[in-house]
């Protein structure tokens, strides 16, 4: 078995078709004749902008999105362009060559930039390149557009230019060799809902044409042994599926609400504003974990508060006045960050970590808090404060806030007034004094996955304890009642952004407890209004007696299990 | 020659897809049309150059026509900044 990054959920099942680059070698010498050449040249800009039109055409008929495409036409008739290459011929350098010195100086110039969506760019000039110099030495690739039903094509990367080609229905499977979940392949097979995998390290080396290929584009797993048995079993799964598919596409669209008529917030965890794609196409009505780390991580220095600011006023602006909570850091634990000289700890998940280390960094934590309220002006953005134990500690955080308002009312900066500002409730201190800490909060957002370690005190990594870690052992559920209790008291809104508010086993206990927001991946979004609407708070209540009156967590277990 | 200074607004600033549309436009005008922005001088033309100059939403972008059709070129110009770029 060989893992990846699931990036595009599905089972796919077929036999492997590899993409081998086929070598674009040419003579790098100068042509005789400088007007010939420019007509030679000119005519494989004509065949690249026919070829081009037509394979958007097609992807428009095919419901997906032609203009990357047509982009690339653009691209390549942008005048100065042209007269570069035209101008390198005219002193001496063969078509090929001239293509490849333009074309390589503005990939180099999109990569050098620090600004995503034009680093994305490189991406396409770098295709563009590839498909002239094809042209132009007349080499064909693998006929992308005849192929034999159930392939799992093995590719470096997958192109915009390949995927217009490709003969989709017969696709079953992508597999990469590069690419994350937001890479260009990862929005395409999404968008294609063709199950894929990608970041397979040495795929190419490891998987051989012909042979039968499982991929598992939720789990991240490809299967290149397959028996008779792992066969039906993954036809199984591919089935359960497509019937999930089918029946939450009808939730697409809709409104969330019970089976008697309560209307829930429906919200989706991101990691990064680049993200925010796969939140609207998982059509979810918010987002209610914004996590900044990212922002934070695989650098050498500080972020500026410009760089924060652009960051979260993309997603306050991408998500259109749906409400945006964003997570101040939550650094420490297993989220070490080099630059930040952080002291290797004994006990890392009980030490100095988020609002702690964010409280004696203040500046640092002002300008994350400034960039925040900056970007308020820009959407409904929401202020959430990691692993809060104590009330003084959200009590600083508003002071903080209000302090840095002020500021901004001086110098006529705008920002959302009335930005509401909550804690995330995972550590039993916070669950204990939820009804101290509510009086301080606009709003609280239950973190199950820390909650769940440190209420049970096991870590779920640690296979000697880790049986111990789950959220639907009485105590964690007990923990999770009063927690919302203690919200519905106060009249503020209780949500849950852990992994557990996807759950649907717990769901209906959430139901009844009077949770008001749910924050799950935001391919869970569907399924998770689907269940919702099947649900009406009668039942649930008689389900949620039911499973709090038990002692273990294994009765639990099978009682909710067998319901759902 | 004449200039005028205007602010990016759309969300996207001047990427892909506005800037295709902003290059196309101004490329049927005959004058010379540059944009500066952040120090940075651009042909307003040549949307491989706009895009490597990430101009965002918020910049304040100098636009300069030279030539017979300066006049149009810049009213153009400048209304198509103004109104967002196409974006909605």
């Amino acid at each position: 078995m060989l893992k990846g990054i699931g990036a595009s959920e599905g089972i796919g099942i077929g036999k492997a078709l590899k993409l081998l680059n086929k070598p674009i070698v040419y003579e790098d010498i100068s042509p005789s004749d400088p007007t010939e050449e420019k007509k030679r040249f000119e005519s494989a800009v004509k065949v690249f902008c026919d070829r081009n039109e037509e394979r958007a055409k097609r992807m428009d008929q095919l419901g997906s999105d032609g203009e990357i495409l047509r982009g690339h036409t653009a691209m390549l008739s942008d005048p100065y362009m042209l007269s570069q290459m035209n101008e390198l011929i005219d002193n001496g350098a063969c078509a090929e060559k001239a293509v490849e010195t333009v074309c390589d100086t503005f990939i180099s110039i999109f990569s050098a930039t620090d600004d995503e969506l034009t680093k994305q760019r490189a991406v396409d000039v770098r295709d563009i390149k590839k498909q002239l110099q094809k042209i132009l030495l007349g080499i064909e690739d693998v006929d992308l557009s005849r192929l034999p039903p159930d392939t799992i094509l093995v590719v470096e990367e997958l192109t915009p230019s390949m995927t217009a080609e490709m003969d989709k229905k017969n696709v079953a499977g992508i597999v990469t060799e590069k690419g994350g979940k937001t890479s260009h392949s990862a929005i395409i097979s999404r968008s294609l809902k063709i199950p894929a995998v990608l970041s397979v390290e040495n795929a190419l080396a490891l998987i051989q044409s012909g042979k039968d290929v499982i991929v598992d584009g939720g789990s991240g797993e490809v299967y290149t042994d397959v028996d008779d048995a792992l066969r039906e079993q993954f036809l199984a799964a591919r089935k359960r599926f497509a019937k999930k598919a089918e029946e939450e596409k009808k939730f697409r669209g809709k409104q969330t609400v019970t089976k008697d008529g309560v209307v829930k917030k429906l919200y989706a965890n991101i990691g990064s504003h680049k993200e925010l794609e796969a939140v609207l196409d998982g059509d979810a009505e918010g987002v209610g974990l914004f996590r900044t780390e990212f922002l934070f991580m695989d650098r050498n220095s500080m972020p500026t508060e410009e760089e924060q600011f652009e960051a979260y006023k993309a997603v306050a602006v991408g998500m259109r006045g749906k409400e945006v909570i964003i997570r101040t850091l939550d650094v420490g634990g297993d989220k070490n960050i080099p630059y930040m000289n952080l002291k290797k700890e004994e006990n890392p998940f009980m030490g100095f970590r988020a609002i702690r280390y964010c409280l004696s960094n203040r500046e640092m934590y002002k300008s994350q808090l400034r960039a925040i309220l900056r970007a308020s002006a820009y959407g409904n953005v929401s202020v959430m404060v990691p692993l809060v134990t104590r009330v003084e500690e959200i009590r600083e955080v508003r002071e903080i806030a209000e302090e840095l308002k002020n500021e901004l009312n001086v110098k006529n900066i705008p920002y959302k007034k009335d930005i509401k500002i909550g804690a995330m409730i995972e550590t039993p201190a916070a669950c204990l004094i939820a009804d101290l800490l509510a009086k301080y909060s606009d709003f609280f957002s239950i973190g199950t996955n820390d909650l769940t370690g440190y209420i049970m005190a096991a870590d779920r990594g640690n296979a000697d304890v880790g049986y111990l870690y789950s959220a639907l052992d009485p105590a964690v559920l007990r923990a999770i009642k009063h927690i919302v209790s203690s919200a519905v008291k106060r009249g503020i809104s209780c949500g849950m952004c852990g992994e557990a508010a996807a759950d649907p086993r717990l769901i209906p206990l959430l139901v009844s407890f009077g949770l008001e927001e749910f924050s799950v991946n935001p391919s869970s979004v569907l399924s998770v209004r689907r269940i919702l609407s099947k649900l009406d708070r009668k039942t649930c209540d008689e389900i949620s007696e039911k499973a709090l009156s038990m002692e273990n967590e294994k009765e639990v277990s099978a009682y909710l299990s067998s319901l759902s | 020659m004449i200039t005028k200074t205007v602010t990016v607004i759309n969300s996207q600033g001047f990427h892909m897809r506005p800037a295709t549309v902003f290059a196309g436009e101004m490329g049927k005008f005959k004058s010379k049309i540059t944009l500066e922005s952040g120090g940075r001088n651009v042909d307003g033309k040549s949307l491989m150059n706009i895009i490597a100059a990430c101009i965002k939403c918020g910049a304040e972008v100098k636009i300069i026509c030279e030539g017979e059709d300066e006049k149009a070129a810049l009213d153009k110009a400048v209304s198509m900044i103004e109104s967002g770029l196409g974006e909605e």
